[in-house]
């Protein structure tokens, strides 16, 4: 059906040479000789406190300081969606490890030693440590001026509370449906918070030239996006956008903690005062665990009902988030769960209401999945109960209710082309449900554990991409683009939509990390839309490049355009067999006339794409209207879990994954996502847990008591399955699928571990040390 | 991550040189595999004078056996006991210990005696050495000593050893007994983790036990209540079931970041059935080959 040349193959990663010989530099390999300045900041001890005052005399004293700044010198708020939060804590502190101080020195040592020389005095308040608390009578205020916060127009703060946005979504009458039903369930799931656990950390070098123009080198998922919130929050200071340029480097792992802008802030404010030096801050590993972004913990009670016959009536979720001391980004996750919080079914009555809550722990954020895992745990969790109660085969009741195209999404919208049924029938094949296996060892007890997923680049509806496409002599290109590898192959996937446009092979193809300068824009590399946003935007520049190569032909040789074709890097004919003219000969150059003048000239291509379609506009009280969600990736997962029942150990023999990806364009690329997104999920259910103590302080900010799994734990067998429901408006029919691979981590698990010991677990992680004991206190209450 | 400390670092070329500066300076610390000091001095959690770096001293990476006694010197690194015929062949346990010792980088630096020197509740080798009743040979200006294991921990992160003592191998009497043994190590996942909780057991011919848990108390417990409840008996499931409940009055977990007190009560009873079953299994030439867990 398919006659593509590079689409849908599994080309070699563009970047993989540069990556293999060590040859990829990172933030911290970047060199920015001997005026280079190193910065420490100086962290709160609590969670929750009024700064008094600061004392900075004692370090000052120290040789080789070079500067000390505080909040006083930088008395700006910012942030990505909701300016709440501020380069240096000013009057109070809100989460233990928050940024009080800095110290810039001459070298890192000198830097970290005064840094500890500076006195702050505090007057400790009650911190807010869970969002029951934020929400009690009468809480203390974390953020007391949160009304005049600036936000986007689809917050709804919440005035004299902690609740930072309200996401509220209304259809069809929850109480009659429930009245109706035959059974209803009703039941609360807590997901505490977890850590994106990159392999690099974070880090940042500043440099304000003596010009006035300020350089920012980042690890980051969103270089224009930084650029952007550099400007905003440094305007008091005179910059303009033009005046701000970031470099991003190949990035260490991403995983949503390097979108947006954390502590990539205090590069470029930091060096606003050392003009002329470079100033370089590097996140420790624990700095890495509660200073960045935190995936955000949720307590969610879930209402569902149910008919005999398995047709799901009626849906009350309500979810409460704790977005920590900050949510400039985190409120966003927290609307984007809201909006989807049915999952893929089709329910007709639904009341959702998802609340951010401040807390003083540290700041929520993005994290791969964006709220979908969290909210999923819960919701698939319980579709298992109600397929028990009404004696129905969990996997016939999520077919009876998979949404379906063209069925009523949450706000209204309809639902896009979609291969869920395929999903759900390729995946149950796959684990063989419905066959019972049984262990020969007495101690152990085997499951299976089913679930659906789905998920929504969760975006402002403007979120744009733009790519530029030049030329070489030879007819190599460069493209120019702005979103971020961050392993998940990007690069490779975008030279591979040029290559099949312009029949360019993909090993003539460069295409690199951005500079804000040179490349064009793009909102961010999140929300898994960057294949479908850029890959669209790289596909127009292609066409647009092929388009003015074609004018040219029919300029200079007189050939119809429309029987013009790109094939091997030469422009050919339909019509006129021998016509066969090598790109090279004039992609520069240009086409010589018989009189010695020349047509054309160096070819540069010009893409962009915005989905047009999409609004933000809706009515606050039910969210009906409005298209805030360009179009949803679905698919569905199965596990096979071995227990030991003494010890609790979970052994997997095997994990199978599902996604509609609409067209994979690089199979191997996709397959690679499914891997690393189903081991990720699955580190988050068994193992990985963050604990705070009794004052908000994180008391695992290192590996060895925050585990995620080794080469060891991976399961026996991890199977992939493609689907490709083409979607209308992606490239070559693409949609994205890189965090969806972990949404059905935590649910396949729970759903095993209960078709395995009759035991519901309802709390993640679940570790073997949760099931050892559930086993044996089995009975006891 | 920078190391904000300043202190002298020496590469000691002799055993009296190391002596000497153990004497001349207050405060310091001997560098061998560094898995923990390194990691100390970063933190600021020590803050020495000098460094003594005994990398460089060749005979304490002796491995040795003779007169029925097994020597492992103060440089021998857990990868070198996983390798050694000696302890494969005759020690199997401390190989099986010394396999589920952190991760392949870290077992190719950390000794056995930098283990015990730090003797953190969650080492892996104290339970080991208490059920093969070692002996560790110190040095310094008071001359050579040698303290029975049973001696050597004496709290969390505390040993018998003196401030101006080295310590310069651990010498273990090999039992005169047909023997076999097995460590079960609890731990989060599979990967390099701490001990939630360790045991040791070394099992004789004559149906005696040694038994000693690890991670459940400030220093390794010697089971002696089990011990005297099993020795000499057959293993009936009755008898089993005697000697797990004797296991709270044996040992006293906490509740700490890596497990509940319940789980590991729990879990030490589990692992103590299955560990003698293996011992007593590989004894009689069968059970699980050494290295393979039994949890």
């Amino acid at each position: 059906m398919d006659d593509y040349k590079f689409i849908g193959k599994s080309s070699v990663r563009v970047d993989g040479k540069v990556k293999i010989s060590g040859s990829a530099q990172f933030i911290d390999d970047l060199d920015f000789g001997p005026n280079l300045l190193f910065a420490e900041i100086v962290e709160s001890k609590f969670a929750h406190a009024i700064i008094n005052s600061i004392d900075t005399s004692e370090a000052e004293k120290i040789p080789g300081v070079v500067k000390i700044v505080t909040g006083k010198d930088f008395p700006f708020r910012f942030g990505l969606y909701m300016h709440d939060r501020y380069i240096f804590a000013q009057d109070r502190v809100r989460f233990v490890g928050e940024q009080v101080a800095a110290v810039i020195a001459r070298d890192a040592v000198t830097a970290k030693a005064a840094a500890k020389l500076v006195k702050v005095d505090y007057t400790e308040l009650t911190p807010v440590l869970s969002v029951e608390q934020a929400l009690g009578d009468s809480p203390f205020l974390i953020h007391p001026d949160l009304k005049d916060y600036h936000h986007v127009p689809w917050f709804f703060p919440q005035t004299n509370s902690n609740v930072a946005h309200l996401r509220k979504v209304r259809n069809g009458n929850v109480e009659e449906a429930f009245a109706d039903s035959d059974f209803v369930l009703d039941d609360v799931y807590t997901v505490p918070r977890y850590a994106h656990c990159a392999l690099e950390v974070h880090g940042a070098v500043g440099l304000l030239d003596h010009s006035g123009r300020l350089t920012v080198w980042t690890a980051s998922q969103s270089p224009h996006t930084q650029r952007h919130l550099f400007a905003e929050a440094l305007a008091p200071l005179g910059f303009q956008h033009k005046d701000v340029r970031v470099i991003t480097s190949f990035v260490g792992g991403g995983f949503g903690g390097k979108a947006g802008v954390s502590m990539e802030i205090l590069g470029a404010a930091l060096a606003t005062k050392v003009k002329g030096n470079p100033v370089k801050i590097l996140w420790s590993r624990a700095q890495e665990f509660y200073n960045t972004y935190q995936r955000q913990g949720v307590v969610a009670r879930l209402k569902v009902g149910v008919k005999n016959d398995g047709t799901i009536t009626a849906l009350e979720h309500t979810l409460y988030w704790d977005a920590g001391a900050y949510v400039e980004y985190g409120a966003n996750v927290v609307n984007a769960a809201g909006l989807s919080a049915t999952g893929p079914y089709r329910i007709p009555n639904i009341k959702i209401d998802s609340f951010c809550v401040y807390t003083n722990l540290p700041p929520g954020g993005p994290y791969r999945g964006f709220g979908y895992s969290e909210f999923l745990f819960g919701l698939e969790s319980h579709i298992n109960e109600l397929a028990k109660k009404i004696k129905m085969d969990p996997v016939e009741l999520r077919k009876k209710n998979a949404i379906r195209e063209g069925d009523r999404l949450t706000y209204g919208a309809k639902m896009n082309p979609n291969g869920l049924m395929e999903a759900i029938d390729k995946v149950a094949k796959e684990i063989e449900w419905g066959k019972k296996e049984t262990s020969s060892d007495p101690n152990k007890v085997i499951g299976k554990g089913f679930s659906l997923f789905w998920k929504a680049p969760a975006m402002p509806p403007n979120a744009s991409s733009s790519a530029f496409l030049k030329f070489n002599e030879d007819a190599s290109l460069n493209i120019l683009v702005s979103g971020m590898e961050i392993g998940q192959g990007y690069l490779t996937v975008l030279a591979q939509i040029a290559a099949e446009v312009l029949s360019v092979p993909v090993e003539k193809i460069r295409v690199e990390t951005p500079d804000t300068d040179r490349n064009p824009y793009e909102w961010q590399t999140v929300a898994s839309h960057v294949t479908w946003g850029c890959g669209n935007a790289v596909k127009q520049a292609a066409e647009d490049a092929r388009e003015q190569i074609f004018d040219l032909i029919e300029r200079a040789n007189g050939k119809k355009r429309e029987e013009l074709y790109l094939d091997d890097e030469c422009v050919r004919s339909k019509v006129e067999k021998d016509f066969s003219l090598p790109l090279k000969n004039f992609i520069i150059s240009g086409i010589q006339k018989e009189d010695g003048t020349f047509r054309g000239g160096p070819v540069i291509g010009r893409g962009m794409f915005m989905p047009e379609f999409a609004s933000a506009l809706s009515d606050p009280e039910t969210s009906q209207g409005g298209h805030p969600n360009v179009h949803y990736t679905v698919g569905a997962a199965a596990v096979k879990i071995e227990i030991d029942k003494q010890t609790g150990k979970v052994k997997i023999p095997k994990v199978v994954l599902a996604v509609d990806c609409g067209k994979a364009l690089n199979p191997d690329l996709v397959n690679g996502q499914i891997t690393g997104g189903i081991l990720q999920g699955i580190a988050t259910v068994l193992y990985e847990d963050m604990r705070f103590d009794d004052k908000g302080k994180l008391i695992n900010a290192n590996f060895s008591d925050y585990k995620i799994p080794t080469a060891m734990d991976i399961p026996d067998e991890v199977v992939p399955i493609i689907i490709e429901v083409a979607q209308p408006d992606g490239p070559y029919g693409a949609r994205g699928m890189g965090e969806h691979t972990m949404i059905p981590a935590a649910p396949i698990i729970a759903n095993a571990v209960e078709d395995a010991l009759g035991i519901r677990i309802k709390s993640m992680p679940i570790t073997a040390e949760k099931i050892a004991l559930a086993v044996k206190n089995r009975g006891k209450d | 991550m920078a190391i904000e400390n300043q202190y002298e670092y020496v590469k000691a070329k002799n055993l009296d040189e190391v002596v000497g500066l153990l004497q001349r300076f207050k405060n310091a610390v001997i560098l061998s595999g560094g898995t923990d000091l390194v990691e100390l001095l970063k933190t600021g959690a020590v803050h020495p004078d000098v460094v003594i770096d005994i990398k460089g001293l060749d005979f304490l990476k002796d491995i040795r056996l003779g007169n029925n006694i097994l020597w492992i010197g103060a440089g021998v690194t857990f990868s070198e006991l996983i390798d050694s015929e000696i302890i494969n062949e005759h020690f199997p346990i401390i190989a099986e210990m010394s396999k589920t010792v952190a991760s392949v980088g870290i077992r190719n630096r950390a000794t056995m005696v930098g283990n015990i020197c730090s003797a953190v509740p969650c080492m892996d080798s104290g339970p080991v050495l208490s059920v093969y009743k070692a002996r560790i040979i110190t040095d310094g200006q008071i001359g050579e000593r040698q303290i029975p294991i049973e001696q050597w921990f004496v709290g969390n992160r505390k040993t018998a050893l003196f401030k101006n003592e080295i310590v310069k191998g651990i010498s273990i009497p090999v039992p005169d007994k047909k023997h076999s043994g097995c460590f079960v190590k609890l731990r989060r996942y599979s990967g390099e983790d701490l001990a939630q909780v360790n045991l040791a057991i070394l099992a004789f011919d004559d149906y005696s036990f040694r038994i000693t848990f690890g991670a459940v108390a400030p220093t390794p417990v010697r089971a002696m209540r089990i011990e005297r409840l099993i020795n000499r008996m057959k293993l009936v499931p009755e008898l089993m079931e005697k000697a797990q409940q004797l296991v709270e009055d044996d040992i006293a977990p906490i509740t700490d970041i890596r497990a509940t007190k319940e789980y590991r009560l729990h879990m030490a009873k589990v692992m103590l059935e299955r560990g003698l079953n293996a011992a007593l299994d590989r004894l009689n030439g069968g059970g699980p080959a050494y290295g393979k867990s039994v949890i």
